[in-house]
């Protein structure tokens, strides 16, 4: 049976890890879980230790996409099969892991914990520029993506080399579509999310801007100029 | 001086120059996306001011600049030099940030070493 990692990008979460963790722990002992702090002012890590939770502690903050890649040379360290992305502030539900397991099972190397299969999208600036994603991605690989810019992602063994070693592979949405470009099979499953209870969220709206413009040029430009990735490629043993 | 042929024709060719460099650097792997977005956009305002010409007369006249073509030089100087400030800060943040870390790892190990 494959192994699943639980990657738990943490940044100023005191008010919300040993909740989340602790359910984690108590409900969900089937799966290894790391929780990476990235660099937080406050005490997340310090609480994280006390608790004897497994913390990699970042000396400093390197975003949300350098704490997932630290969570992911983890699991290429420590050889796991599979890793999905669970938020510090314990939005995204452990409980949907085992869907998103099962279609990894039947041969997907990407699964996407969406809100909206079969849902409607709220009439929010936010979810303009998701569907906006979400347009682009069908245009350039055809692939049907309802919740791009959810995080909650689960990659199988093929994907975990790439983002875990190469440069312009955050955990993004013009990844995924660069990766369906490059052969990964990508589906979705339906998940609820929870709103945030306590803490600030990564994404401020004036990083939302550079965010959405960054992702659209990527997506809908640079893709057609980059090299595809070798899926099969084995990881440098140095990382091992 | 007005916008000569030849001058946009060199505005484009600097565009085409300038995209090759960005898109030829990130199949290499050794740029970031998100670093290259400047670099988009810097290359799609010279493309706008070859192929319009018209948007330099009318900014040129509004700010009261006699020549066309100075407002260009100006805009690029100015662009340059907002950027090259921006990369300064993120240098010093960078310069903090490794040396925070080099710190922290060395007293780590000293820790450890003193713990054995």
């Amino acid at each position: 049976m494959a192994k699943t990692l639980i990657i738990i990008p943490a940044y100023n979460e005191a008010e919300n890890i040993v909740r989340v963790t602790e359910r984690l722990i108590r409900d969900f002992p089937q799966y290894d879980y790391v929780i990476v702090n990235d660099g937080s002012r406050d005490d997340t890590a310090r609480i994280c230790r006390a608790h004897g939770f497994n913390l990699v502690d970042q000396p400093v903050n390197l975003g949300l996409a350098g704490a997932f890649r630290t969570g992911m040379k983890y699991a290429l360290r420590h050889g796991y099969d599979a890793v999905v992305q669970l938020d510090g502030d314990g939005q995204h539900r452990p409980e949907f892991i085992a869907d998103m397991e099962t279609k990894l099972a039947q041969g997907y190397d990407i699964v996407i914990g969406s809100r909206f299969v079969g849902a409607k999208k709220p009439h929010t600036l936010r979810m303009l520029g998701s569907n906006l994603i979400q347009g682009f991605i069908r245009l350039t690989t055809g692939a049907k993506i309802t919740d791009p810019t959810s995080g909650m992602r689960m990659f199988g063994a093929r994907m975990i080399r790439t983002l875990a070693l190469e440069i312009n592979f955050g955990p993004e949405p013009d990844t995924i579509a660069y990766l369906i470009r490059s052969g990964a099979k990508v589906c979705e499953v339906p998940v609820v999310m929870d709103e945030r209870t306590a803490g600030q969220s990564y994404l401020t709206l004036g990083r939302s801007v550079k965010y959405m413009a960054t992702i659209c040029v990527s997506i809908i430009f640079v893709q057609w100029f980059r090299k595809k990735v070798n899926l099969q490629k084995e990881a440098n043993t140095a990382w091992l | 001086m007005a916008m000569t042929f030849a001058f946009r024709v060199l505005l484009l060719a600097a565009a085409v120059l300038m995209l090759w460099l960005v898109l030829s650097n990130i199949r290499r792997a050794k740029l970031a996306i998100s670093d290259s977005l400047f670099w988009f956009f810097f290359a799609a305002v010279f493309v706008l001011l070859a192929l319009f010409p018209e948007i330099a007369f009318w900014a040129s006249r509004l700010l009261g600049i006699q020549s066309p073509v100075n407002l260009v030089f100006l805009l690029i100087i100015a662009v340059l030099i907002w950027r090259l400030f921006h990369l300064t800060l993120r240098l010093s943040a960078q310069n903090a940030k490794i040396e925070d870390i080099a710190q922290r790892m060395a007293l780590d190990a000293n820790e450890r070493e003193s713990k054995q």
